[in-house]
């Protein structure tokens, strides 16, 4: 099969940027990814837009407002579980000959609208939707924001697997001591042990070091065949395999199947794990991976992420991550950006951009020594496993 | 669960604050059956007519076998908590009264789960036996929440 590779990235970084247009902060990370490449805007001809209007920058808008004439275009539904998907959209359609050069954006404004889960932000309509909200939302018995079906499923989690929760703040003070690390981190003053205990409760068991800090961003990643990649400025990262995001009624964007969370069946969990497709697919072993990167919305999704793709067995994470396991210089290091938790909430952008960084040699203080092959996989089961030009 | 006797009607009680009927979903003609169970103090859900499982939430087709046909049934509305979170902040001005409010997974008797708020002073825990008891909402509206009963068994 084709190979793809990304060949540019860039971003505006993370915070609040009240002074630009959705489409000036688009065109500077698009600009930053071109130069990245080594490209100009004309040769790209295909576009991959997550997100969207309001929070973001429409696909037809993005198009006209920064000249950019596309053969391909697709755009996802807003939700940062749809990040991978983008991706994969556009390999697909390099593969499918469609375009040879295809941009993948994300303008996303998370501090404009007020708090996620209240009236006036973008998403709050979903809740009342047939079948119930994309996050379990039930209004009117109190169940609101996508912190309310995370902490469910986390108590539920805890309760099966006779967790002790204090052990959730592994992943917050690992993520924390990366982010110090990362000049582009929102949050990068250290968090102590006692800190996180002392963290306001949100919606228990969840307390707000849990939740990850919005922000706004732009990011922009472009893509192309092998042939293409291998002439190009910047060093190429691979598209290894991937796999989609799984749906169904046992499906719950948070927690693992089988917990019996937002109506899904109670049974005894056993996730495809070290045979998951973006491992056999890639002769690639959850073992061999240098580095994860998944969406941490909240903290507890990096337990059921390693869970579901067999770095550890179900209801065993809590216990694996704990010892600097997941931290920088660990045996495997997870979202060394800080991820959502504490380099700010890019719907997975922040993630994807650092993996390109960790494959290129080009993470700076956080860079892990000899990185070849990086992870991105969600509680969805959705993934994309990266190869350095190494590997590859 | 035939054995057990069907309950007597389900207790109905207003909602204990300023209840916004913006927070329930505009009703959908398949779920007829069930708002007019709730408005007379019963839990009717859909039981699938092939596998005889109820489910939740109201769909056209059975989530576990398939089958699509169905018919409603009235259930005791006991069951067990079986997973529960507590709101230390409101997302709405309907809730803003009742914070710290906790609501519940709770494990119907009868197999389906549903999220409910805890509507006394118990303690939720996992595995606390509760029932559902019925909120009366604006326009005719209703909403299953739930109270501790521990003296069922």
């Amino acid at each position: 099969m084709t190979r793809v590779a990304i060949v540019g990235s860039g971003t505006v970084g993370f915070g609040r940027f009240p002074e630009q247009s959705n489409a000036a902060l688009a065109n500077r990370a698009v600009r930053a990814a071109l130069d990245d490449a080594g490209l100009d805007r004309k040769e790209i001809d295909g576009l991959a837009v997550h997100i969207g209007s309001p929070r973001g920058l429409d696909y037809d808008a993005a198009a006209r407002l920064l000249a950019l004439n596309v053969r391909f275009a697709v755009q996802s539904w807003a939700h940062g579980r749809f990040a991978a998907s983008v991706i994969q959209h556009a390999a697909m359609a390099l593969r499918e000959g469609l375009a040879d050069a295809v941009l993948c954006l994300a303008v996303i404004r998370n501090t404009k609208f007020g708090r996620h889960g209240s009236p006036g932000f973008p998403d709050f309509d979903e809740a009342l939707r047939e079948g119930g909200g994309p996050h379990a939302e039930t209004p009117a018995a109190g169940l609101l924001a996508p912190v309310g079906g995370a902490a469910m499923a986390t108590r539920r989690y805890l309760e099966r697997y006779g967790i002790e929760r204090e052990k959730l703040g592994a992943i917050p003070l690992a993520q924390r001591r990366a982010a110090a690390l990362n000049p582009l981190a929102v949050m990068r003053t250290p968090m102590l042990a006692a800190d996180y205990q002392a963290s306001a409760p949100i919606v228990e068991p969840l307390r707000l070091l849990d939740c990850s800090v919005p922000v706004d961003t732009a990011a922009a990643v472009i893509l192309a065949r092998e042939d293409r990649a291998v002439t190009l400025r910047a060093k190429p990262v691979y598209l290894l395999a991937f796999q989609g995001i799984s749906a169904g009624p046992e499906e719950f964007v948070f927690g693992q199947p089988g917990l019996g969370v937002n109506q899904a069946s109670i049974f005894d969990y056993r996730p495809a794990g070290a045979t998951e497709p973006v491992f056999s697919k890639s002769g690639i072993r959850p073992q061999d991976v240098d580095t994860l990167h998944c969406y941490d919305g909240f903290s507890p999704q990096v337990l059921w992420t390693l869970e579901r793709f067999g770095f550890c067995a179900p209801g065993e994470a809590a216990d694996w991550v704990q010892g600097g396991r997941v931290e920088i210089g660990g045996e495997l290091p997870v979202n060394t950006s800080g991820g959502h938790l504490s380099e700010g909430h890019s719907n997975g952008w922040g993630q994807t951009l650092e993996i390109m960084r960790q494959l290129r040699g080009e993470a700076g203080d956080r860079q892990l020594p000899g990185c070849r092959t990086a992870l991105w996989a969600t509680t969805l089961g959705d993934a994309i496993l990266y190869g350095s030009q190494e590997v590859a | 669960m035939g054995a057990r006797r069907l309950p007597d009607r389900l207790a109905i009680v207003d909602f204990p604050a300023a209840a916004d009927p913006g927070l329930l979903p505009a009703p959908i003609p398949e779920a007829r059956p069930y708002e007019e169970g709730l408005a007379q103090g019963r839990l009717r859900l859909q039981a699938c007519s092939a596998c005889d499982r109820l489910r939740f939430p109201i769909a056209p087709v059975c989530p576990y076998c398939g089958g699509e046909e169905a018919e409603w049934r009235s259930l005791t509305g006991l069951g067990h908590v079986l997973a529960w979170v507590r709101y230390h902040r409101a997302y709405v001005p309907a809730f803003e009264p009742l914070v710290p409010y906790s609501v519940l997974t709770v494990g119907l008797d009868e197999g389906p789960r549903l999220f409910g708020r805890l509507a006394d002073q118990s303690s939720p825990r996992a595995g606390l036996r509760v029932r559902t008891i019925i909120e009366r909402w604006p326009e005719g509206r209703h909403v299953p929440s739930f109270v501790g009963a521990e003296d069922t068994p």
